[in-house]
This record gives structure tokens, sequence and C-alpha cells, in this order.
């Protein structure tokens, strides 16, 4: 590494900032709703699950960036340093890496976020849903094969229903922040 | 003005006496002491391993010092104290002790890091030293902790992981970065040459080194086949004419067919630019050669003595020569107009 130049990522930090409070304030009154949580617990769930997926995030794209071909890298470049995608004849196969790394990155943060909810509430102590019995008495078989499946299913479908839509919902206003921010590009 | 000196030495003599043996100031003066030792042995010559030893017993002195002191008197932003991060700071000083650049990206990622451990190692013990688990809220709030302090570490990561890109890229910094959503550029004024320039430079001496002196006739014959010939220069070039030549898959080589100019042909070599570019159809850096015939003679070989004695007068031969001449001047970046893209 030679000199350092004086640029620094101070636009990144600010879109982070922001994407986050967005993110965090959506999902907060998502899961406030559907999780029957207290106000700054709901805050604090989705701050941590929202910061914990960012930093996961952060830290792929800083372990695989090294390992991108010269043209991928090239790519990588365009777009953070000049904000450009498409040069040369990449077009359909950036369109394709964009499209498999945005669903990838929807997922394992959904994971990330499931994962991280239940560790959060655990610990908190405002975990409810009961773990799956070992052995189910005869009674509770009898009410499984009415029913079609136990308390505890429904209520751990109820749970990652919420996170599902808290995360979407993240999403999808991240990506019409995204979309916003190209629009006024193009019109000024 | 001595008054008010002597006013602050003595706050400060105060603020660093100790009111009792167990307290920061004895660690801090401890440190002092020991870094003054440290100087002394260096200044005797004494081993090295001494006075590293001492040098360090001085620094863990000063940071828990610090840390003593911090933890009497936090300092407050806005209501969260950021004690440990500056004991932090002061342990990576530490840690990294010389601080050559490969380190400072590991020194500065790992402060956010460290300063956490150091906020939390508290929570962690009782006051006899023995472990505990802390309470739900405070693990809670480890957590968040944390997590702010490993976003911190990503974005200096980031920020390093930016500088390595221009390190082996540099002639991205002829861009402007205005568009950029990620970085900020804050030394829009100076002038940044790209590398380009130094590939045209090594283009320009093969050129010179293949045909100045050359008679003319077989130039104009090279000049016909100019661009299979410019294409054997561009692949001959050296790695190493570049300082970062990684760079050299972004950099194509070429030149226009020669024109004719000023009684001789006029050779423009190109450096395109085919990396990752702010504007839209990127940019060439040109350096253009004057070949010129150059009229020489040369005496006639001596011929026979004819048989009545006299030589008889053999005019010289006259024959040409080329001169390479390149522009010395840097050529700067000529950006391609989209409406002009063939």
């Amino acid at each position: 590494m030679g000199e350092l130049e004086p640029i620094f990522p101070l636009k990144a930090i600010v879109f982070q900032g922001l994407f986050l409070l967005v993110a965090i304030a959506l999902e907060a009154g998502l899961l406030r709703q559907r999780l029957y949580l207290g106000f700054k617990d709901s805050v604090q769930y989705a701050t941590v699950i929202n910061l914990a997926a960012t930093v996961v995030g952060w830290f792929a794209f800083l372990l695989l960036e090294p390992l991108a071909p010269p043209a991928l890298e090239a790519q990588i470049i365009s777009y953070v340093l000049f904000d450009r995608l498409t040069f040369n004849s990449w077009t359909t196969r950036v369109g394709a890496i964009v499209l498999i790394s945005g669903l990838t990155a929807f997922f394992v943060t959904l994971l990330i976020k499931l994962k991280g909810l239940e560790l959060m509430m655990r610990t908190a102590g405002t975990w409810t849903i009961p773990n799956q019995p070992e052995r189910l008495s005869r009674i509770q078989r009898y009410a499984r094969a009415r029913s079609g499946n136990t308390d505890q299913q429904q209520a751990m479908g109820r749970f990652s229903n919420a996170v599902l839509q808290a995360n979407a919902l993240s999403f999808s206003a991240l990506l019409l922040l995204l979309l916003l921010r190209t629009f006024a590009r193009e019109w000024s | 003005m001595i008054e008010a000196f002597r006013d602050s030495l003595d706050r400060i003599r105060i603020l660093i006496t100790p009111t009792q043996y167990f307290a920061w100031q004895t660690l801090l003066l401890l440190s002092i002491f020991s870094w003054l030792m440290a100087i002394l042995a260096e200044v005797l010559d004494a081993a090295t391993l001494t006075v590293n030893i001492l040098s360090t017993c001085s620094w863990i002195s000063l940071t828990a010092a610090i840390w003593w002191a911090l933890w009497r008197n936090p300092v407050r932003v806005a209501g969260f104290s950021i004690s440990a991060w500056i004991t932090g700071a002061v342990l990576c000083l530490f840690l990294f002790n010389p601080w050559p650049p490969e380190r400072l990206r590991w020194a500065l990622a790992a402060w956010p890091l460290i300063s956490t451990a150091i906020r939390a190692l508290p929570s962690f013990f009782r006051w006899d030293l023995e472990f505990k688990r802390p309470k739900p809220e405070v693990q809670q709030e480890l957590v968040l902790i944390l997590l702010l302090n490993l976003l911190l570490t990503s974005w200096i990561l980031f920020y390093f992981q930016v500088q390595s890109w221009f390190g082996r890229y540099p002639s991205l910094l002829v861009n402007d970065f205005d568009r950029s959503a990620f970085v900020y550029d804050f030394s829009s004024d100076f002038e940044r040459i790209p590398q380009g320039v130094l590939l045209l430079e090594s283009a320009a001496d093969a050129l010179e080194q293949q045909l100045n002196g050359i008679p003319w006739p077989r130039t104009e014959r090279w000049l016909l086949n100019s661009e299979a010939q410019v294409a054997d220069i561009a692949r001959e070039i050296p790695r190493a004419a570049l300082y970062a030549p990684e760079e050299s898959l972004f950099w194509k080589l070429g030149a226009p067919p020669p024109i004719g100019a000023a009684g001789g042909y006029r050779l423009n070599f190109r450096a395109y630019w085919r990396g990752p570019v702010a504007r839209e159809n990127g940019y060439y850096l040109e350096k253009s050669c004057q070949l010129t015939p150059q009229r020489r003679t040369r005496p006639a070989p001596p011929s026979r003595p004819s048989p009545s004695g006299r030589s008889p007068a053999v005019p010289p031969v006259e024959y040409e020569t080329t001169i390479v001449q390149c522009d010395t001047a840097v050529p700067e970046p000529q950006w391609i107009d989209a409406s002009a893209v063939d």
C-alpha cells in the first residue's frame, strides 16, 4: 500500500445511517404489532438484528471482494467510485450477479434476523414459545392429528411470519429509496 | 503571562500528585519514571532488551493509569461514556507500536473491538475477579455496543479497501468522484497523472530505438505496416514500465494511421483507458512522434586510380536517414465524446 489518499467513505456512512434508521423504524413498528412487544423492546430488537445483518453483509463484502476476478472487480470499483454499473458487454452478466446477490442477501438477512431475534428474546426472557416436547402425550398426539399442527408450531409460524414481513418491508423501503435516488440523479 | 503559566503548572502538579498511594496518579508517575529510565538506558547504550522492557512497562502503566483516571472521571458524549475508546486508542498505540502503513490498517480496525472489550470486561467479573454472567439488560446493551463497533471496524476496513484499489490502479485517481454514493474526495484541487503517460513514454522510446538513424525507405516500409508494428511495440512494453503493473490490463496502446506532415510523417500513440471511469466513454492519452527524413552525404568510396594517375571526381553518395522526435509535454487526458464514438 502506498500513501493514503484523502478520499473517505463518508457518503457510505451517511447513507448507511439513513438506511438503518428507516429499516429499524419500520421493523420495530411491525414487530411491536405482530409480536405484542413493548416500545423500547421492539426498537432495541430491531436495532440489534439490523445491525447484525449489516455487519455480516460488510464482512462478507470485505472478504469476498478481493477474490473477485478482475472483470467483476472492475464492475465493483465502477459502482462504488463512479456509481455506474455497465460498460462493455457485461450488462447481462452484471444483471444476473446483482439479482443473485440481492436474493442471497435477502435470505441470509432473514436467517440472521430470525435467529438473532430468538436469541435476544431468550436472553431477555420475553421468549414465550415453548420448546417442542420430546415425547407427546396421547392427548397431544390426538390434538395434533386433528388440527394438523401443535401450539408450538403455530406460535413459531406466527413468529417467523412476523420476521419475514418485517424483513420484506425494510428491503422494499430501501429498494424504493435507492430507486428514488437513481431517478433524482437522472432528473437533476 | 508567567503568572498564568505558573498557575496552570500548579494545577497540573495538584492533579498528578497522588492523594493516596493507591491512585491512578501513582501509575502515571510510575509510567513517567519508567519512560525516563528507558531514555536514560538508551543514552547509556544499554542492551536493547533493557530499553524495550522499560518502555513496555511505561506503556502498560500509562494505559492502566489512563483507564483508571477515566474510570474515576468518565468523559461523556451525549450522556454516553467514551472512556473505553480513549483507553482503547492508547492500548492500540502500544500494541501496534512501530506504526508503518501496513500496520495502521489493522491498528485502526482493531481499535473499536479492543475498546469494546475494555468496555465489557468489568461486567464479566465480580470485584474479587471471579467470573460472572452479566444481567440480561447489561448483556443486551453490550451486544448493541459490540455490533456498533463491528460496524465501525467494517467502515475502517472499507476505507482501506478503497485505498488498496487506488494503490493497485492509481489511474482511477484521474477521475472525479462526485457521482459516487460511497466516497467523498477531499483533494479535488491537485493534479494527478495517469500511468498511461509512462506507457506512452516507453512506446516512444521503443520507436526511437527502432527507427532513429535508419534509412528513410525502411522507415516508410515500417509506416506502411504501422498497425502491426505498434501492436508489437505495445506487446513488448515490460510490465515493469508501470509502477503499479496490475493496472496494465486496463490500458490499450494503439495508434491511428500516420499522417503526412512537415515533409515526413506524424505518428500519434494513444493509450486508451479501459477500466472504470466516471464519464460515459473513458479517455485516452496522446503522444505524437514526428518522423522526418534527413539528407546525409557520404564520401564516395575511393576508386582505383586510373592509369592516367588522376582519380576521377566522383560525386559523394547521397542518402536519407530517419530522425524521430517525440513530444516531451506530459499528455493530458482526452475525454471521448459520446457522439464521436465510432
